[in-house]
């Protein structure tokens, strides 16, 4: 048995976004001419048209088309058309709001974002959107659970009592004399450095990683001193820019990171662009304000497995008690990557797949280059357990983790946990438009150094959020490990190697591969 | 004779288009709105604005980047950002409107596209779109290309290279010495025959090819005198039974394309060949299920080049159809021991940037480019239904300056990104990369090896 630490789960308070509308998946619209104003959609429907507020001066006028609009309430949609129904005349129509279409793209569906921001308002389950899986049509999209083929649609969802189950992992499985730190959920926060989000924002998450007793990162950007306070839950990020990198950070931190390549933007550095070099950036950082910042790639002290051996006992030796992750992304031989890392000392190997995320990357990298991480996890990890060493180190996958659901899947496909950055940014209010790096940079506040956009989020809110959201995730967990049989989310992981046959695997389907 | 050696450049330049894509994405304003403008506070890029009189003004939605807060802001729920129905019927479902506007950038700034956020598409796709790249990590090095700190040529041949020399028993060499160009970049640019491209957007295009210091393909027909200043830059397309009608054209130029589909290339090789016996030739051929035959037939008769194309309706029906002829194209070649004495040029399916590394990395030398380039000048891609003379779009980009900047300034970006692909694997030249298939991850061999019944 693993030692439970004295952890207690942080409580989700209803935590709105700050906007004075919200983005409806449906609408109903009213042709006038019809109407005859006998009032039988408001009774049928007192919800929302029987108390939706009333545009007198558009109402006045015998013709045209009227949207029914009512901030505080939602329409159910296409399932329910109980006003159209009602109405004598067929003066309303259900339609999907063209707002709704416009937002979000294949894998982050306008569903995906607008459950993610319900989780992280309530703590709880989304009951009006979709909550799991995307519309990429492969990878985690295409797979299930197979308690998942079974389940009806709305199907009441029973969750177990959040003590009942174990979601922790242990981050270091290695006999190094180093500390196992325990981490009560299976994910932590991805890098993100000060320059490509704001202070207030990784302050958000530094809040609420210390609240679940788990990790955020500085990114390459440097270590401002507001996150000193967190520093027990701040990974320290080395990468091949070096920016803002010393022996003090280092030696402040439990976990460091070596970020060898990122998802997002495999084989190429990293890219700040100079709109977001302000004076703040470019004080942590050590370099002139207001030019294009490039990390080079690769780290030019690492070309081969004995040097990146040196480069880890370098980070072992500047802070004896840290553990070491490495971050590489999923080139073909993404299996031999791991090994020599293995071999090189790594405690964590986190691999980034293809599609993750990034303030900025070109698109043809985004698209391109690296393999998808759900290919990644079960070719190393197989790879791992033929070697004998898999349960020496900690692998954690990121790059297109967008749910609870991805982050088991993940499991399942024999990852350990997972790394989380866009989920945590959809949390705080990203709507993926898309232009973290035009200009004054993201709209919402999130993505940017603008002293007044970056007043759009505030710490203590969107810590609050990014707490709900996982809340809302863990009794995920708590769902399928129930479902499946499990205690605890180690037992997710297989044991050996990731085999699937006719489309199964232990508790995964892959529909495309279906028999 | 070059005589010192000069990092390849192309020049780019602000080149706005003359025609305007649709915007992205449509702001309603429902009649609910009480004028409390928190949308114009709301919109930082000034999509909404207030008339001189106090009342709010129509949404600019060219400055819309769909960003929503706006809806979101309003406390009527009064607006809504969607989808431009214009915008979403650009171009096909490969031409597809992200591709469009995608060249519409790089065309006008010959940058290369950079965007926040992860990626936003489908999984995988069909053709191309079912290829992920390789890149170097830890143990093998990258190379840093496109901020300039290590070279990397981008440079091609064109021509037969010798698999062997032979020399008499002094040291003299028997062999005939290899005839080959070099092209700075492995894109050359390809006219479309007939009246839909004017005698304007021609000059562009050879004025562009010049810049690029790499060739075009006009139809022989429509050589019009204004070309003469760019004959270095310009291959000559003939018939196969026309070659007499033009051989003026033939003496004159580096490269004759012939096109080969009435015979098998024998009987134009050998009456180029005496006509002008430096030149190179070239035969051009629709891509079919017989090309790995026929490229083996047309090396073994003794073309330089072979270029095979297929039609972008083909290719909009089947996407799959470009990557399995380039492969098995290339494959036959190697088989046979013969693929370094022709050089395979391909076409067909290049709608993005990453389309020319793979082209490259599936096994062709070269890729010649139509559609692309023609998008930035203007074409909506009707495949002709909709001009029975000249292109309605393109006649509006006449400018000949600002048309051939146009295609520099893409073929620029594309450059670059092609060197982003380079640098991250780790080649210091493009030739490496022919072929290089081990190098690339297919979507169905990835299911199989982890989704389907074992390895």
């Amino acid at each position: 048995m693993q030692e439970q630490l004295a952890f207690q789960i942080p409580d989700a308070k209803p935590t709105p976004l700050t906007y004075q509308s919200a983005i409806q998946k449906y609408e109903v619209v009213m042709d006038r001419s019809k109407c005859t104003m006998c009032g039988a959609c408001m009774e049928t429907c007192p919800e929302f048209i029987g108390s939706a507020t009333i545009d007198y001066e558009a109402f006045k006028k015998p013709d045209g088309y009227l949207r029914i609009v009512n901030t505080k309430s939602s329409c159910v949609g296409l399932k329910c058309q109980r006003c159209v129904k009602a109405c004598p005349t067929g003066a309303l129509s259900v339609t999907l709001n063209p707002g709704y279409v416009a937002l979000g793209d294949r894998r982050w569906t306008a569903d995906l974002i607008l459950s993610t921001w319900e989780q992280a308002q309530t703590g709880n389950l989304s009951k009006k959107h979709e909550y799991r899986i995307g519309d990429s049509e492969g990878g985690f999209d295409k797979i299930r659970f197979s308690f998942e083929l079974a389940e009806e649609k709305g199907l009441e969802v029973k969750l177990p009592s959040e003590e009942d189950f174990d979601t922790s992992i242990v981050l270091n499985r290695r006999d190094d004399e180093r500390p196992r730190i325990e981490i009560p959920i299976p994910v932590y926060g991805a890098d993100m450095s000060f320059g490509s989000v704001s202070l207030n924002v990784m302050l958000a998450r530094a809040e609420a990683a210390k609240a679940w007793g788990s990790f955020t990162s500085t990114g390459e950007g440097g270590y401002p001193d507001e996150l000193i306070p967190y520093k027990d839950h701040v990974i320290t990020q080395v990468a091949t820019g070096h920016f803002g990198v010393n022996a003090e950070t280092i030696k402040r931190t439990r976990i460091v990171v070596l970020k060898y390549a990122q998802g997002a933007k495999p084989g190429l550095g990293g890219h700040l662009l100079a709109d977001k070099v302000t004076s703040e950036v470019a004080k942590i950082r050590e370099v002139v304000p207001h030019t294009s910042l490039f990390s080079p790639f690769p780290f030019h002290n690492v070309y081969s497995v004995e040097d990146h051996y040196r480069h880890v006992q370098l980070m072992k030796d500047i802070n004896p008690r840290a553990l070491v992750s490495v971050k590489v992304s999923t080139p073909v031989d993404v299996d031999m990557v791991a090994i020599g890392s293995y071999y090189a000392g790594a405690n964590i190997l986190q691999i980034d797949g293809g599609f993750g995320g990034t303030g900025a990357a070109p698109d043809i990298a985004k698209k391109n280059i690296a393999m998808p991480v759900e290919y990644a996890i079960p070719i190393v990890h197989n790879y791992l357990v033929r070697e004998g060493v898999r349960d020496e180190i900690v692998v954690m996958a990121s790059g297109g983790i967008r749910t609870a659901y991805d982050v088991a899947k993940a499991i399942a496909l024999g990852a350990d946990g997972a790394v989380i950055g866009t989920a945590e940014l959809v949390a705080l209010g990203c709507k993926r438009c898309e232009n973290c790096e035009r200009g004054r940079g993201c709209p919402s506040g999130i993505a940017t150094t603008d002293p007044i956009l970056m007043l759009s989020i505030n710490p203590e809110r969107g810590a609050q959020r990014i707490i709900n959201m996982y809340r809302s995730w863990r009794k995920q967990w708590g769902y399928i490990l129930t479902r499946l049989g499990l205690e605890s989310i180690r037992e997710l992981r297989p044991r050996d190697e990731v085999r699937f046959r006719k489309g199964r695997f232990n508790h995964l389907v892959h529909l495309g591969h279906l028999r | 004779m070059k005589t010192k050696f000069e990092r390849y450049h192309i020049e780019v330049k602000e080149a706005p288009s003359k025609i305007k894509l649709p915007p992205e994405f449509t702001i309603k304003r429902y009649n609910n709105c009480l004028n409390v403008q928190e949308c114009v506070q709301a919109c930082i890029y000034e999509a909404h604005k207030i008339h001189d009189d106090g009342q709010i003004a129509n949404p600019i939605e060219d400055l819309c980047r769909g960003c929503h807060l706006c809806a979101l802001a309003c406390p009527k729920g009064a607006i809504s950002v969607g989808i431009n129905p214009k915008f979403a019927e650009l171009g096909n479902s490969y031409f597809n409107p992200e591709r469009i506007e995608t060249i519409y950038f790089e065309a006008e700034t010959g940058r290369v596209p950079v965007s926040g956020t992860g990626y936003r598409g489908a999984f995988s796709g069909k053709g191309f779109d079912g290829i992920w790249l390789d890149f170097s990590e830890i143990v093998r090095p990258t190379r840093d290309g496109i901020h300039g700190r290590e070279y990397i040529s981008t440079a091609v041949d064109l021509g037969k290279r010798l698999p062997y020399l032979k020399f008499d028993g002094n040291g003299n060499m028997l062999s005939d010495p290899p005839r080959t160009l070099e092209i700075p970049i492995p894109i050359i640019l390809d006219a479309p025959l007939g009246s839909s491209f004017s005698r304007n957007l021609q000059i562009a295009l050879a004025k562009a090819a010049n810049r690029l210091n790499s060739f075009a393909i006009v139809g022989a027909k429509e050589f019009s005198p204004e070309l003469a200043a760019y004959k270095a830059n310009l291959i000559p397309r003939i018939d196969s039974r026309e070659i007499g009608e033009f051989n003026d054209l033939v003496k004159t130029s580096r490269i004759i394309e012939v096109d080969a589909e009435e015979d098998e290339g024998q009987e134009s090789l050998k009456e180029i060949r005496e006509s002008n016996p430096s030149a190179l030739v070239s035969l051009r051929f629709p891509f079919d299920g017989k090309s790995g035959e026929r490229a083996g037939d047309f090396a073994r008769a003794g073309a330089d080049i072979i270029h095979f194309y297929a039609d972008e309706a083909t290719v909009e029906r089947n996407p799959d159809t470009i990557v399995n002829a380039i492969r098995f194209t290339h494959s036959y070649l190697v088989d046979r021991g013969i693929r370094d004495e022709v050089t395979f040029i391909s076409s067909g399916g290049i709608a993005e940037a990453a389309h020319v590394p793979k082209s490259i990395i599936l096994g062709a030398d070269a890729v010649s480019i139509g559609l692309a380039y023609q998008i930035a000048l203007g074409c909506n891609v009707c495949y002709g239904d909709k001009h029975a003379g000249d292109c309605p779009m393109m006649v509006k980009n006449e400018d000949v300056e600002l048309a051939a900047q146009r295609i520099v300034n893409l073929i620029g970006s594309w450059k670059d990104q092609l060197l982003e692909v380079l640098g991250g694997m780790g080649l210091r030249e493009v030739r490496r990369q022919r072929g290089e298939m081990g190098r690339a991850m297919f979507y169905e061999d990835l299911e199989a090896k982890v989704f389907g019944d074992g390895e």
